[in-house]
């Protein structure tokens, strides 16, 4: 069976950048799932197979970071991992989303080199 | 390197990596601007150790052509992917002031983007402030990075 990912991200543009440098960089998903905050993330979780989150840390409603800790709470999705996209790359916030799980961060922007620096050795 | 430098070479890196557009400073580094008209501005703003606002404006037409640059196809008018892909500039060009102006970025903290459009606007801080308005040329036209910060 494939994998599939979910994309986390108040804007629809970023979310479709995303997706493009994630075939750009070669890496083939089955399903590319979206959200556009972390309430949206967790019903997809909860209702959706998913591999790998890619999520944003600055979105209405609930942000990435208020994501994790709930997601953390949740034993069904707890261990899916998650990787942050942001303009966030503060080592406090970054540090922050670690502890909550998140595996690590790529900064905006970005190349599809670096999603695939990133990304392809998680998968 | 002073700001508008810094201004420049974050602008330039976002947009050769997500827009697939080269831009260069085209002008003179200002710190007054004219009336916008027919145009779209993304706003972001700025709270901590420095309070302001980084704004970018955009001819509608050159926004409807780097919309389309960004997304790979079309746009023929301003329409939520538009106001989208000009919230998302601003965001990402906040960060980018943000870890210039503070080390890590860790003493600033941004709000979520914001989007002006109209045929006549004119944005003018109504307070004192240290303005920096750099203007650009791109492929689809010129277009404005401006940062305000409270002095």
């Amino acid at each position: 069976m494939g994998k599939n990912v979910l994309l986390v991200d108040d804007s629809s543009t970023m979310r479709k950048i995303v997706g493009r440098s994630l075939r750009q960089a070669g890496i083939e998903f089955d399903n590319i799932f979206e959200a556009a905050d972390g309430l949206e993330a967790l019903e997809v979780l909860e209702k959706e197979k998913v591999d790998i989150v890619l999520s944003d840390i600055n979105m209405p409603n609930m942000d990435g970071i208020a994501f994790l800790r709930e997601k953390a709470t949740r034993d069904a999705i707890k261990n899916i991992p998650v990787l942050m996209i942001s303009t966030e790359t503060g080592d406090d916030i970054i540090g922050e989303a670690k502890s909550l799980g998140a595996l690590g961060a790529i900064k905006k922007p970005f190349t599809p080199d670096k999603v695939n620096e990133v990304l392809g050795p998680l998968l | 390197m002073d700001i508008s430098a810094q201004i420049v070479e974050s602008t330039h890196e976002i947009f050769s990596s997500m827009v697939m557009m080269e831009v260069a400073l085209h002008g003179v580094v200002r710190d007054s601007m004219a009336p916008l008209t027919d145009s779209i501005t993304g706003v972001i703003g700025l709270a901590g150790t420095h309070k302001g606002v980084l704004a970018i404006h955009f001819p509608e037409t050159v926004a409807m052509a780097i919309t389309g640059s960004f997304l790979g196809m079309d746009v023929d008018e301003i329409n939520e992917d538009v106001e989208d892909a000009v919230g998302e500039l601003a965001n990402m060009l906040g960060g980018s002031v943000k870890a210039i102006l503070s080390a890590n970025g860790k003493d600033i903290s941004l709000s979520l983007p914001s989007v002006i459009a109209g045929k006549s606007y004119d944005f003018q801080p109504t307070q004192d402030v240290e303005r920096v308005v750099v203007p650009f040329t791109c492929d689809a036209g010129e277009f404005v990075v401006e940062l305000e910060l409270e002095k």
